[in-house]
């Protein structure tokens, strides 16, 4: 059958690429690897589930056979969620296929008979549109489509996998800090931050408010202060708090992108000319160490 | 000798990009860089082949600007590297970078594996390592943040959302690693120096035979700008400051 094949691993994104290629008038074609997913994304109103059967419990590895059937069922598009896994799968697919492939489109939509895409370069400072023509290959992220509801039959399809990479075991990563992405609230620390001590006057802030404790990618990488999962950019978390409250952050492009969403954006540094000003709502110029203790004390009240 | 590859991408530095009044974007003020994710990727070749008894060599695809990237590389501890000097770089999509690539690494002999970061800290599309894998038609491990080569087999560990997964593969593969794999040193005065005297092997796209027209055509490119409030408070003192900032979050209703 034509027209777009979608996959993704959380159903809940699936759902969300089904509505956008049903939002295109063209038919939408979801692929999934399990009984349980296929099951679930029932009522996602594709026009068809096609449940892969095969020897890997790895999507990734079947990459080549579903380039080859992209091909015999005259495809027009694909679009895979913008997960770990979707990424990798979708550029194996444009490798097999030496197709054109835009990745985390911000939208996408046809026109000409060609995809239009725009994406973000240079850490989110520039965004840029493309058109792809002929069979093409797209990464969406989440909270970009809605679903629609619609009853979906569902068939099973078996594919030869490429079993050169194989599973050794998994393991449930163990979240260290609290649930930045779904914050409301989110205090975040930058480079400007002299020790690790210091970390209590963010902590101080983020309990007064009931905020959670984030960082730029220096301070989990470089220095350690915090596990990698804290980190907001465009390589770390992407959030969208109600409130965000930074202190001693720059605001670099890669870490600004992660925070565009937010609602409310609050910086507190000593210089006058950091780039997180012109991102932020609000900004006080001075020294965090005045500066936060004395808005903790504010902010209770 | 067995040669471990490590893709680089010589990019212009997001912090010099000029935005003008009408979003154009300029980029004739920007100071080149090697992408800082790739400075990771050059340290996990040369700690894979101090591992594994091998060579770590550079590749990079790029415009006459990416020359200036070479002494760099090399100080970070490669033994030599490949460019593929280009003016169709400019242009180059993923498809078409990862040809120019694969056509050199094929020209390449004995190379056990090739190591790219996730993605490009100008373009950022993450889709180098597994077009690679595809087009050399090689085993491919993506988000890998921990690897360990034993005799011909690799296993590595990759951190998706919900899981970390250890998977293996037997080499030659290709892997695209998380920046958090290593702290790719600053390089010392002593391996600058050396830098210089390391062999360069350069390619143009005659000498590749490949076609390197890109796939997607690009039809719009401009800044973004966020439309935020821009209320900074700076002059004052702090008492004044903080209540003037108290009294606004109450009222946007975000506390």
């Amino acid at each position: 059958m034509a027209g777009i094949y979608i996959y993704s691993e959380s159903k809940d994104l699936a759902a969300e690429l089904v509505g956008f290629a049903r939002g295109t008038g063209k038919p939408a074609i979801l692929l999934t690897l399990d009984e349980k997913t296929a099951e679930e994304l029932k009522n996602s109103c594709a026009d068809k589930i096609m449940l892969i059967t095969g020897s890997s419990e790895l999507i990734e590895n079947y990459a080549r056979a579903i380039a080859d059937l992209l091909v015999k069922e005259g495809a027009e598009l694909l679009a895979v969620g913008a997960t770990a896994r979707g990424r990798d799968l979708a550029a194996r697919i444009a490798g097999y296929l030496d197709c054109a492939m835009a990745s985390d489109v911000t939208a996408a939509n046809f026109a000409d008979g060609k995809l239009m895409t725009t994406r973000m370069l240079y850490g989110g400072a520039v965004q840029q549109s493309e058109a792809l023509a002929g069979l093409s290959v797209i990464t969406i992220p989440a909270g970009k489509f809605e679903p629609v509801n619609g009853e979906t039959p569902v068939e099973t399809i078996e594919l030869a996998a490429d079993n050169r990479v194989s599973l050794v075991e998994t393991a449930p990563i163990v979240k260290q800090g609290a649930d930045l992405v779904a914050a409301e609230k989110v205090v975040c620390v930058g480079m400007g931050m002299d020790k690790a001590e210091d970390m209590k006057i963010a902590q101080d802030l983020a309990d007064a408010i009931g905020a959670v404790i984030a960082c730029t990618r220096g301070i989990a990488e470089e220095r350690h202060w915090l596990p990698v999962e804290q980190y907001i950019g465009i390589s770390g978390a992407v959030i969208k708090p109600k409130l965000y409250i930074s202190m001693g952050v720059s605001g670099q492009v890669q870490h600004v992108f992660g925070i565009r969403d937010a609602q409310i954006i609050v910086a507190v540094d000593t210089n006058e000319k950091a780039p997180v000003f012109k991102a932020a709502d609000y900004g006080i110029v001075g020294d965090m160490y005045e500066v936060i203790p004395a808005l903790t004390e504010a902010l209770k009240k | 000798m067995p040669k471990i590859i490590a893709c680089y991408k010589w990019v212009a530095d997001e912090a010099d990009i000029r935005i003008d009044a009408d979003l154009s974007v300029d980029l004739s003020k920007a100071k080149g860089k090697i992408s800082e994710y790739d400075r990771n990727a050059i340290e996990a070749a040369v700690q894979a082949a101090a591992a594994m008894g091998g060579q770590a060599v550079g590749l990079t695809f790029g415009t006459t600007k990416a020359r200036q990237s070479l002494k760099d590389a090399l100080s970070r501890g490669l033994e030599e590297a490949i460019y593929i000097n280009t003016e169709e770089a400019n242009e180059a999509d993923g498809a078409a970078t990862a040809r120019a690539l694969a056509a050199a690494i094929r020209k390449t002999e004995d190379v056990s594996l090739v190591i790219c970061a996730e993605g490009a800290s100008d373009t950022y599309q993450r889709q180098t390592a597994p077009r690679l894998g595809a087009l050399l038609d090689l085993p491919v491990i993506t988000s890998v943040t921990k690897m360990e080569i034993s005799g011909n087999t690799l296993t590595a560990v990759r951190k998706l959302e919900d899981c970390l997964q250890t998977v293996k593969a037997q080499l030659p593969a290709v892997v695209a690693v998380l920046p958090e794999i290593n702290g790719a040193p600053i390089p010392g005065l002593k391996a600058v120096l050396a830098a210089g005297k390391k062999p360069v092997t350069e390619f143009s796209s005659t000498d590749l035979g490949v076609d390197l027209k890109p796939k997607s055509q690009v039809t719009e490119c401009k800044g973004y700008i966020m439309n935020r409030k821009n209320i900074i408070l700076s002059e004052g003192d702090t008492a004044d400051k903080v209540k003037a900032l108290a009294a606004a979050l109450r009222k946007e209703g975000v506390l």
